[in-house]
């Protein structure tokens, strides 16, 4: 791996423009993101798609997502530990992701469940599909020099809860986090043409615990540790951000504390949501009219006002839902939850951020970022809108348990089927809904392979087109739209 | 060793379509063929995909397209409800409204309300049911259909027909639903507003029996639609009963047609219709099936959830030239293992659009397999090749295909 930092914003810190480039890989221009995936994909997109249109050089993949027991095969080492790869990159092997494409491995999903079980000195507990699972630091290098990625994230004894730990939890993370670190430089690097570069962890603790705890690193490691993974002081090696931004104006002020490449978790809420994001940077120039009004970061979809309109998501989009649909599709497709809606709005989406990003590093080279770093934050709105479209169907893996009265997540499914099995599963046993949904999963295929229809007892009703008529459908909307038209009285 | 036929004429042509007979085979009454629609050439037989609602279950049309797939399916009932009529006619016709510079076939939407709405009746009028929100009485008519289908601007739309079950076991009322469905097709034809950029193709009823089918035939086939369709089976008939009514309809119909078995698609259901001298074919289970982790192989379906598959590092099916199974090396191909598929299936939604990838591809490659044998003359050993894969042990044949075949000259016994 190699670095350069090509051009910083001011003197000590600040904005910066780089270049990371891995041998056979992607070249990435700083500042910029990488996709996230879940179970190894980027939600609701193939890899050809990856590859062809989501416009990203690099993906981060969460350990946690390969390595679930099956309750049947519980001694089953995971399959991906034994996936034959030409290329020497299993991980790119097993989830067919492009080997152009860069692949960061961590730990744990972003965000990540905080586990209930607490980690202890030999490791951390992780989030699987079939429950938490401790992770020693020996499992993890064992996976991490197995699965060969390019970047990978040692451990760090996170928390993963949204308070800020006690000093004597923070001092336990820095004596933790540095042990753990210490053992991976002892180990990781035994094989000397091991290419994987290590982005160490930085921890979220007090300035001076947090101080001695990268002086080590820094002495103790200096000829080792390639970049840093979170947001903290300014150095040389590139720094990925865990730190999960819920908004381009959170990205542009990290970026403008020296971040390099973001990963941004609000990209897929906004395509399940049924958002094309609709911000470019610099913001257009002010019209005369509406000039005092914000503009919106996105534009719902779901709403009935797209349905007739040929226009492309965002005006100045080159993304392939732009230039190959319109407006009124995507609307349909949402309408219709149809699973292509999606799809097309994680392309368009990505490739607004992608965009954004290109248009950042332009303004990094010449000299005009704040001024539009400012102009942004004045022209848009705080937050994206939340959408009012139906979401995809949310998997126990999917999403944080944040207590006992959290709302569910997935609306109960129009089907019987949900309400008499889907109930059992009680507030606060997540974990359970994950292997419910596999099981839910094969009693389907009985349902299919015994000849039953199996349309009416959809649980992932989402995807699956019904074939019973519209609930929402009245007789007005049947006659309004052409399908039949009503009869006042049944004629014998 | 014979000759393949060739026709002095072997071309026909009406206002939206061109019909030219490539081959037909010595043996069976397989045909191959060219259909030249609006949206460009298809080459028969062929299968369908169906993207019920404009879209084909989350692949891109791009994606759909590299299937080779040059003619798919939307169902007319889906799309009168939404978007509705009303935005079709605003966006222009359903291949703007999803990006598809290729065909289109649509249903006439009534199969929708009588195999799904318990309470809908037919009388001579229509399809009367019960608005399934508020309960109020509702008409869909022959020229509420081709109103509808001429707004979504399909290349090939379908009759609104009355359809019966094949088993129904009034004899009385098949006779009426046959009769009628005549009737409803002259009323369709007068109705169609777009006869030069449409093509409706009409659908053969009477059930299983025979004397009724070649009476409709008969009806039908004097109406002189650019295409006609075999209608009411892939019900609860025997496989029996099914080949039975093909071969009793193909055998009828004019030579320089497009006949289409509607809504059929499992492999050897494919075949055997070939073989009984049907073109197309269509149906929801090889895209439905893939959501369900189903991969659909030369060797029968395979469940990629089972546990077996968990560690399986091979492509889908060994040999398959898709997206997802061509060897990496090769231009376009993904790198899907069976294991890939298992880690997700049931999990993230792109194992099943992976799965669709195959499935369709499957299919589609079936025909032109078939297609190929046609043309080269040897289609009886196709056959044979083909259920000794899905079959390896003779015993298990299935009576139907091997009696069918046998009728059309192929014993699949013979070595
Ligand atoms: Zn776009
Ligand atoms: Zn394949």
């Amino acid at each position: 791996m190699t670095f350069e930092l090509l051009k910083t914003a001011v003197k000590d810190g600040g904005a910066r423009l780089g270049r990371l480039a891995f041998s056979g890989r992607r070249t990435v221009d700083t500042p910029n993101f990488f996709g996230l995936t879940s179970r190894g994909v980027i939600p609701h997109v193939t890899p050809d798609n990856v590859e062809k249109h989501l416009h990203t050089n690099g993906t981060y993949m969460a350990l946690e997502d390969f390595i679930e027991r099956p309750q049947q095969y519980m001694t089953r080492s995971p399959p991906i530990y034994e996936t034959p790869s030409p290329i020497n990159k299993p991980l790119n092997s097993f989830t067919a992701m492009p080997s152009s494409i860069i692949t960061v491995l961590g730990s744990r999903r972003l965000p990540a469940v905080a586990s209930p079980m607490g980690n202890t000195n030999q490791g951390i507990s992780v989030f699987t599909s079939t429950g938490f699972q401790a992770v020693t630091t020996k499992e993890y290098l064992n996976a991490v020099q197995s699965l060969n990625p390019d970047i990978a994230i040692p451990l760090a004894d996170l928390t993963h809860k949204t308070n800020t730990p006690t000093s004597k939890r923070a001092l336990r993370m820095a004596e933790r986090t540095d042990d753990w670190i210490k053992e991976w430089f002892t180990e990781m690097y035994k094989n000397k043409d091991s290419k994987i570069a290590t982005f160490a962890p930085v921890l979220p603790i007090s300035y001076s615990m947090q101080w001695e705890y990268l002086e080590r690193l820094s002495e103790e490691h200096a000829s080792n540790p390639a970049g840093l993974s979170e947001i903290q002081k300014p150095r040389h090696p590139p720094r990925l951000a865990l730190t999960a931004p819920s908004t381009p104006h959170q990205v542009l002020r990290q970026l403008a504390l020296g971040m390099d490449i973001f990963l941004l978790p609000f990209l897929s809420t906004a395509s399940d949501a049924g958002i094309a994001l609709s911000f470019t940077f610099p913001p257009p120039p002010p019209g005369s009219s509406e000039s005092s009004e914000l503009l919106p970061l996105g534009i719902d979809m779901s709403s009935p006002e797209h349905s007739i309109s040929l226009t492309p998501l965002t005006d100045s989009c080159t993304c392939y839902a732009c230039t190959t649909h319109h407006r009124a599709f995507v609307q349909h497709l949402l309408c219709a939850r149809e699973m292509l809606g999606w799809t097309l709005l994680q392309i368009h989406n990505h490739a607004v951020l992608a965009s954004f990003f290109a248009s950042i590093r332009e303004a990094l080279a010449d000299g005009t970022f704040e001024e539009k770093a400012k102009q942004f934050q004045l022209r848009y709105e705080p937050e994206i809108p939340t959408g009012l479209g139906e979401r995809p169907r949310a998997r126990g893996y999917h999403f944080k348990s944040e207590g006992p009265n959290e709302q569910k997540k997935n609306k109960p499914a129009w089907s019987k089927f949900e309400g008499e099995e889907g109930e059992q599963v009680k507030e606060g046993e997540k974990k359970v809904e994950g292997t419910v949904a596999e099981k839910v999963g094969e009693l389907r295929i009985q349902d299919e392979q015994s000849g039953s229809s199996g349309l009416g007892s959809g649980v992932d009703s989402v995807a699956e087109t019904p074939l019973v008529p519209d609930e929402n459908a009245d007789a007005k909307d049947l006659e309004e739209k052409g399908f039949a038209e009503r009869v006042e009285e049944e004629k014998k | 060793m014979s000759i393949v036929q060739r026709m002095a004429s072997n071309k026909a042509s009406s206002a939206a379509l061109t019909f030219e007979l490539v081959a037909k085979c010595s043996t069976t009454r397989a045909r191959a063929s060219i259909l030249t629609l609006p949206h460009g050439p298809v080459n028969l037989p062929i299968f369908m995909p169906v993207a019920t609602q404009a879209s084909l279950k989350g692949i891109t049309p791009e994606q759909l397209e590299s299937t080779g797939c040059r003619l798919c399916l939307n169902n007319t009932y889906h799309l009168g409800l939404k978007p509705g009529q009303e935005v079709l006619d605003a966006v222009g016709g359903a291949h703007k409204l999803q990006g598809w510079k290729h065909n289109l076939l649509t249903d006439s939407g009534g199969f929708q309300m009588v195999s799904l709405l318990k309470l809908a009746k037919v009388t001579e009028e229509g399809v009367r049911f019960l608005s399934p929100h508020d309960g109020s009485p509702m008409l869909l008519t022959p020229e509420h259909s081709m109103s509808l289908q001429n707004s979504i601007g399909s290349d090939i739309m379908m009759q609104l027909d009355d359809v019966l079950v094949t088993t129904h076991p009034d004899k009385a009322r098949m006779r009426e639903a046959m009769e009628r469905s005549v009737r409803w097709l002259d009323r369709c034809i007068k109705a169609h507003k777009n006869p030069d950029r449409q093509n409706l193709f009409c659908i053969i009823q009477g059930g299983l029996d025979l004397e009724m089918r070649r009476e409709c035939c008969r009806e039908m086939v004097a109406r002189d639609t650019p295409g006609i369709a075999i209608g009411g089976l892939s019900g609860g008939e025997a496989k029996d009963d099914f080949c039975k009514v093909v071969a009793a309809c193909t055998e009828l119909l004019p030579e320089l047609k497009p006949r289409y078995v509607m809504g059929i698609g499992y492999p050897e259901d494919l075949v055997v219709s070939t073989a009984l001298g049907a073109d197309m074919f269509d149906c929801v289970w090889p895209t439905r099936t893939a959501r369900f982790g189903n991969a659909i192989t030369k060797h029968g379906v395979l469940n990629m959830k089972k546990e077996q598959y968990a560690k399986d590092f091979g492509p889908i099916e060994d040999g398959c030239g898709c997206p997802c199974c061509r060897p990496v090396d090769q231009e376009g191909a993904i790198g899907v293992t069976r294991a890939f598929v298992h880690h997700n299936s049931a999990k993230e939604t792109v194992a099943a659009h992976l799965l669709t990838i195959h499935n369709v591809w499957y299919q589609l490659h079936l025909m032109g397999g078939a297609r190929d044998a046609i043309i080269a003359d040897k289609f009886p050993a196709f056959v044979k090749e083909f259920f000794n894969n899905l079959y390896p042990d003779r015993k298990s044949y299935p009576s139907w295909a091997v009696n069918a075949l046998k009728t059309v000259g192929i014993d699949l016994f013979e070595s």
